[in-house]
């Protein structure tokens, strides 16, 4: 993979900067923060410019789905989890996965001790937050392989739509609510909880972690052999990005800090951030783990009576991207 | 070949509704809204199809009726409006313009108040519903209470500000006559000055009811529980089940010019003398 970055790098030198580059939009799953560092990181240390792009990164929010924005041709590729992305397939809009460069599921259940929480059978009778907007695929799929109804009652658990806080935790509204290992689990230490306090369950220790922060585009833009090559070099210019993160985490957090148009996010939080990032983006050069994909088919699947999507899907990822780069 | 098409339905109910407005039958605004409804929606659907348009940008209404002809739907759907019209917007609207009208009378008696609360009334009428909602989610719970004190917030001061000019629209020639009728404050009050209100306090229930909607709705993004109008709206664009989505929206649109409707029926039966209600 160096080896063909570099080659990418000498053509990007020889073509010069006259040439005008090639234009690509990634809309991102959420806002500005270190979670997608390595874009940020490619964009300021011109690893785009090297592979001849010009990348336009457009943050996400408490209101946008990457799916629809794609889908209105408002972007090339998103940033998506991998349940959203297949339930928008279902649904019509043809998602493919390109490249995986998140290795492992960030998404934990984080409960108080002093509610009882011991293991997933004692949420019989409790108050859960969970997010939705499309991220409330992997809980639901956790709760109906525990058989777990989720429509409250003594046997079932009361599900709250958390706000994309902790406060229902820190107000004792909820037992349990949704963190990221990387960003809402420290909003719960930084409200003055100890680790000691809280019980955690890791989506991926219960086995039913999902593939998140997926590359996604339309099936069409795969077809297309130059739009692919583009691709091509985005994902290969994108892994260079996370390199670099993972090898200079407090330049890659300010990194991010600086393209913080809203100016929300702090610099100890964003640098905690990214080293909690490197430990998910850890190991991979963003060819996806197509078992891993299988899992988390076979766990959105087995949703129940309210599967999350209703048949095996097919296409829903390709190698062609990635296997363009080695 | 679709496109066509709609510009053909678009020019023949312009046509239609053009010949019949020349007409002076009592069914002919009613038919002529009619007719304009339908062709929007024809052509809506037809533009869709015909343009190719994604279903996850804009569903047909032929999808959006198939959703909610579903009986699935429909107990999802009443689930949501007893949960966000009934709970959340109503006993908002009741709390808080009742609660208004109480103060009104009673900053009416006290010049302090009136220079005091109004001023006040106006800063905490222009704040955000955005900023409101997450504080009373951590106040009220996540339940329907605390979308039901965003509504009261929302309609409390349009209510105050239009009954406390309603309360101004008696002259001195008018509460002279009262006294020399020796009626008391509150018999001055009752039959002369609320009567004399009663369009102003239309007017601002008018209004506190379709803010009363809309705070119910926007305040179940901030924290719900799995149900409600606006739980379901923003649970499903996240799913891009947009169908769904207008669904809900019809449903709310429905439940909202039902509500203001009522309200100016009951208007147009009190307060039939005014010159505004004549001539109908």
């Amino acid at each position: 993979m160096k080896r063909v970055l570099t080659g990418i790098m000498a053509l990007g030198l020889s073509a010069g900067a006259a040439e005008a580059a090639d234009e690509l939009t990634l809309q991102l799953k959420w806002v500005t923060q270190a979670q997608f560092a390595g874009y940020y990181v490619a964009l300021e240390k011109g690893f785009y410019e090297d592979a001849d792009l010009d990348v336009e990164i457009k943050p996400g929010g408490p209101d946008i789905a990457p799916p629809q924005v794609i889908a209105g041709g408002g972007a090339d590729v998103i940033i998506e989890w991998m349940p959203a992305a297949l339930a928008a397939r279902e649904k019509g809009l043809p998602l493919v996965n390109i490249a995986q460069p998140f290795k492992r599921s960030g998404m934990m259940l984080t409960c108080l001790k002093e509610t009882g929480i011991e293991s997933p059978e004692d949420f019989k009778g409790k108050t859960l937050g969970v997010w939705f907007f499309g991220n409330e695929f992997p809980f639901l799929s956790w709760m109906s392989q525990l058989g777990i109804p989720t429509e409250g009652g003594d046997e079932g658990v009361e599900v709250l739509k958390q706000g994309f806080n902790v406060d229902p935790l820190i107000q004792k509204q909820a037992d349990c609510v949704s963190t990221m290992t990387y960003n809402e689990y420290w909003q719960v230490i930084d409200a003055g909880f100890t680790p000691d306090d809280l019980v955690v369950f890791n989506y991926t220790d219960q086995g039913v972690a999902t593939l998140e922060d997926g590359i996604y585009t339309t099936e069409e833009n795969v077809e297309d052999p130059e739009m692919a090559d583009k691709l091509a070099r985005f994902v290969a210019a994108s892994m260079q990005g996370w390199e670099y993160a993972r090898e200079n985490p407090d330049e890659a957090a300010d990194i991010v800090l600086e393209y913080d148009a809203t100016g929300a996010q702090t610099e100890e939080h964003q640098r905690r951030m990214m080293r909690e990032i490197n430990k998910l983006t850890e190991g991979s050069d963003g060819t996806l783990d197509v078992s891993a994909a299988e899992t988390t088919v076979d766990s959105l699947l087995s949703g129940g009576e309210a599967p999350v999507i209703t048949k095996r899907p097919e296409g829903a990822w390709t190698d062609k991207i990635t296997s363009m780069i080695e | 070949m679709l496109i066509v098409a709609a510009l053909a339905v678009w020019i023949a109910g312009w046509a239609l509704n053009h010949w019949l407005a020349r007409r002076r039958e009592r069914w002919v605004p009613l038919i002529s809204a009619l007719i304009f409804g339908a062709t929007l929606l024809l052509i809506w659907e037809l533009l869709v199809r015909g343009l190719a348009v994604p279903a996850v940008i804009l569903p047909p209404p032929s999808a959006i009726a198939a959703r909610l002809a579903d009986p699935a739907t429909q107990g999802l759907l009443w689930g949501d409006f007893v949960q966000t019209f009934v709970k959340g917007a109503l006993s908002g609207f009741v709390i808080g313009s009742g609660a208004a009208f109480v103060v009104a009378v009673v900053t009416d008696r006290s010049p302090f108040l009136q220079r005091g609360l109004l001023p006040v009334g106006n800063f905490v009428a222009a704040l955000p519903i955005i900023g409101m909602a997450p504080i009373m989610v951590m106040w009220f719970g996540f339940g329907w209470q605390s979308k039901a004190a965003i509504v009261v917030v929302m309609v409390f001061f349009p209510m105050l500000v239009n009954t406390v000019a309603g309360l101004k629209e008696t002259d001195a020639l008018q509460r002279d006559l009262m006294r020399t009728y020796a009626a008391g404050y509150w018999q001055t009050l009752l039959k002369l000055r609320l009567p004399a209100a009663a369009p102003f306090i239309f007017n601002g229930l008018k209004i506190a009811s379709t803010l009363a909607l809309i705070g119910a709705i926007v305040a179940e993004f901030f924290g719900s529980p799995t149900r409600g109008m606006g739980f379901r709206i923003s649970t499903e664009v996240g799913r891009l089940s947009l169908d769904m989505v207008w669904a809900v929206i019809a449903v709310a649109a429905v439940a909202g010019s039902a509500f203001y409707g009522g309200i100016a029926l009951l208007e147009r039966a009190a307060t039939f003398w005014h010159p505004s209600q004549r001539e109908r």
